[in-house]
């Protein structure tokens, strides 16, 4: 692989959104469940509580961040605006502002998971 | 002087042989064009590669140069930070001999957006001005400097995964044409661009070929006009 930012920004779009594509047959399997009466919903979600998860539910969050900043980015590129500046458009706005919002919701949804645990 | 490991990548009849690393001294202004020049002549004149004009003016001497396209005439060797020069083959192009590669797929593609002009008047006599201060002039400014070295090609992502994609270039060069005023050829060129499989909309924005431009042409900026200008229905409309 090229080692540009355009090319990076491309395959964290990919990567992010295979990730959110995996959650949502997860999601949409575990739903499901209910038609099957509140014990296999129930058993279905304590498949869910095991510590691993919290941790794949703080990587859910920084993947949904991603893939929305770039999104945003790859928009205004598309509609022909900051050409000029993509890769700072990259940088700044999908990894500084999208670290920012990631560690606005990581950290209490890591606390939270250590006081229920305890 | 500084000491440089230059590493070449070796190919012959289309089959790669690897790597080789050569030891060159070389000047602090010198450039990577140099370096394989004191690759072919000091340690083996069999080394083959590309280039003409020397002045970055041609792109013959386009490669990859520690993983990225760009002409070797126009990289300093200094500029590059390492003490490693890894140059290869330009990729998504066949290769020839060691780093010389065949830019018959590039032109093939170049081809199929009808490069050349085709007036509207060809029987006309009168000068056709063209004010630098028209629209045409404005909007292509900056896009008209391509000296179709492939760095863009072989830089692009969407290339390397599709054979079919005209690539940055082709692209760059129909909506020069088709900006055109005094020519004609919208039709053959709009059928080339709309092309499911090879057209702009295989373009995924990833700004690799205008990063690696040696003529900092913004190709990714041509190719996201021309899909506005074909989703706005009115496919193209003559600049004035």
């Amino acid at each position: 692989m090229i080692r540009l930012t355009g090319m990076y920004a491309h395959t964290l779009q990919r990567v992010t959104g295979l990730g959110l594509l995996l959650y949502l047959f997860l999601h949409v399997r575990t739903i499901h469940k209910l038609s099957e009466g509140p014990q296999a919903f129930d058993e279905a979600l304590a498949f869910f509580r095991h510590p691993l998860f919290k941790l794949g539910e703080i990587a859910l969050l920084a993947a949904v961040i991603l893939h929305a900043l770039n999104g945003i980015r790859i928009t205004l590129l598309d509609l022909g605006h900051a050409h000029g500046r993509q890769a700072s458009l990259f940088w700044r706005l999908t990894v500084g502002a999208g670290a920012v919002l990631f560690l606005a919701g990581a950290i209490p949804m890591f606390l939270f998971a250590i006081l229920k645990v305890r | 002087m500084s000491s440089y490991g230059v590493r070449v990548a070796r190919n012959q009849g289309g089959i790669g042989r690897g790597y080789q690393t050569f030891s060159v001294e070389l000047e602090d202004r010198m450039t990577v064009l140099d370096a394989l020049f004191a690759v072919q002549r000091d340690h083996d004149p069999s080394f083959t590669f590309r280039c003409a004009c020397r002045v970055g003016m041609c792109g013959t001497c386009a490669v990859s140069i520690n993983g990225i396209p760009r002409l070797a005439c126009r990289t300093r060797a200094s500029s590059l930070g390492a003490p490693e020069i890894v140059v290869a083959p330009l990729p998504n192009l066949p290769v020839l001999k060691d780093v010389a590669v065949s830019m018959e797929p590039f032109f093939e593609q170049w081809k199929r957006v009808t490069p050349g002009f085709r007036p509207k008047h060809p029987e006309s006599k009168e000068l056709a001005i063209v004010p630098a201060s028209s629209q045409y002039m404005r909007m292509t400014g900056g896009k008209r400097d391509c000296i179709t070295c492939g760095a863009c090609f072989g830089a692009c992502g969407v290339k390397a995964t599709s054979g079919e994609y005209l690539g940055p270039a082709a692209i760059n060069r129909a909506l020069l044409r088709l900006a055109d005023p005094r020519d004609e050829a919208v039709a053959p060129r709009m059928k080339a661009l709309d092309s499911e499989r090879a057209g702009v909309w295989r373009c995924h924005t990833q700004f690799n070929c205008t990063a690696v431009c040696p003529k900092g042409i913004s190709l990714t900026d041509s190719i996201v006009w021309l899909k506005r200008a074909m989703l706005r229905r009115a496919p193209f409309e003559k600049l004035p």
